[in-house]
């Protein structure tokens, strides 16, 4: 399905610059979402916390390791929500990374012996959403995009602590 | 640092997490809990009322707390569980390794009644110390 389905009225773009108070930006965006009941159709606190911790994850990974080469960082979030799924890209301009790679190193550090305390976040990620990829656009910047399914009330996931 | 530590007794602390505990505040708080075990505490209750935000790096510090205490005879329990911490708990499914409680008083009792019950001569620890 391509970003053609959604009209972009139902959509919303946020863009953050400032790596030191992203985070909070974030979550106060969530928290002004959840009380102004600003999706329509509503979504499910399940699903709404669940997107959350999803962005939380990305948007802390790109604040502890993306290289931004000495450009002006710049991270945007959007988000489609529909009856029961909700889609989300979150597009930066920083120089990118080996996803695949990651994902297949932070595999193995858990599956040793004595697994490290941190290198779970993006594992969480792909483990809470649905059909994510990540690409270079044209103009190149880095766009992550997934899809949230709101059935999954009984989502679980398999990510050692 | 969002957090607080009340020492409730020798062996007992109760954590305030506060409004977050994330890859900002993971180290400190991962550092202040571990002065509080050198010096002798064993359990720790987490409170966790109107905390929006624990990610996979501040369970990764709850997690190495667990794993340092369990050898000791320690515990870690969660109180007053906020909405977003529920979701992370049923989603990593960590309900398992952390006894939830609705409030820090009924957490406290029952880790007063577990230190009361090891140290009866029927469960054959008295007299050890």
């Amino acid at each position: 399905m391509t970003s053609a389905s959604f009209p972009p009225s139902r959509s919303t773009l946020h863009r953050f610059t400032d790596l030191d108070s992203v985070i909070d930006e974030v979550h106060g965006l969530f928290s002004h979402w959840q009380e102004a009941g600003t999706f329509e159709p509503p979504m499910s606190s399940f699903m709404l916390e669940v997107v959350k911790l999803a962005v939380h994850e990305w948007v802390a990974n790109l604040v502890q390791h993306a290289q931004f080469g000495g450009t002006a960082p710049e991270i945007a979030l959007s988000m489609w929500p529909g009856a029961d799924r909700l889609r989300c890209t979150i597009e930066d301009n920083s120089q990118g990374f080996d996803l695949q790679r990651q994902l297949t190193l932070q595999t193995l550090h858990l599956t040793g012996q004595k697994p490290p305390e941190r290198g779970r976040g993006l594992l969480m990620v792909m483990a809470c959403t649905n059909d994510l990829s990540y690409t270079t656009t044209s103009e190149g910047r880095q766009r992550l995009e997934f899809w949230i399914d709101g059935a999954d009330d009984d989502l679980c996931m398999t990510v050692p602590f | 640092m969002s957090f607080t530590i009340q020492k409730v007794s020798a062996h007992a602390a109760v954590v305030r997490i506060g409004k977050a505990l994330d890859f900002r505040n993971a180290a400190q708080f991962k550092s202040t809990c571990q002065n509080h075990i050198r010096a002798g505490v064993r359990h720790f209750v987490l409170d966790y009322s109107g905390t929006g935000i624990l990610d996979s790096t501040g369970l990764g510090a709850v997690f190495s707390m667990y794993r340092q205490l369990t050898p000791l005879g320690g515990q870690v329990v969660f109180a007053s569980v906020s909405r977003p911490v529920q979701v992370v708990v049923q989603l990593t499914r960590t309900y398992k390794v952390f006894r939830q409680f609705p409030s820090v008083e009924s957490a406290l009792q029952q880790i007063n009644g577990s230190a009361n019950a090891s140290a009866t001569p029927s469960s054959g620890s008295a007299g050890s110390a």
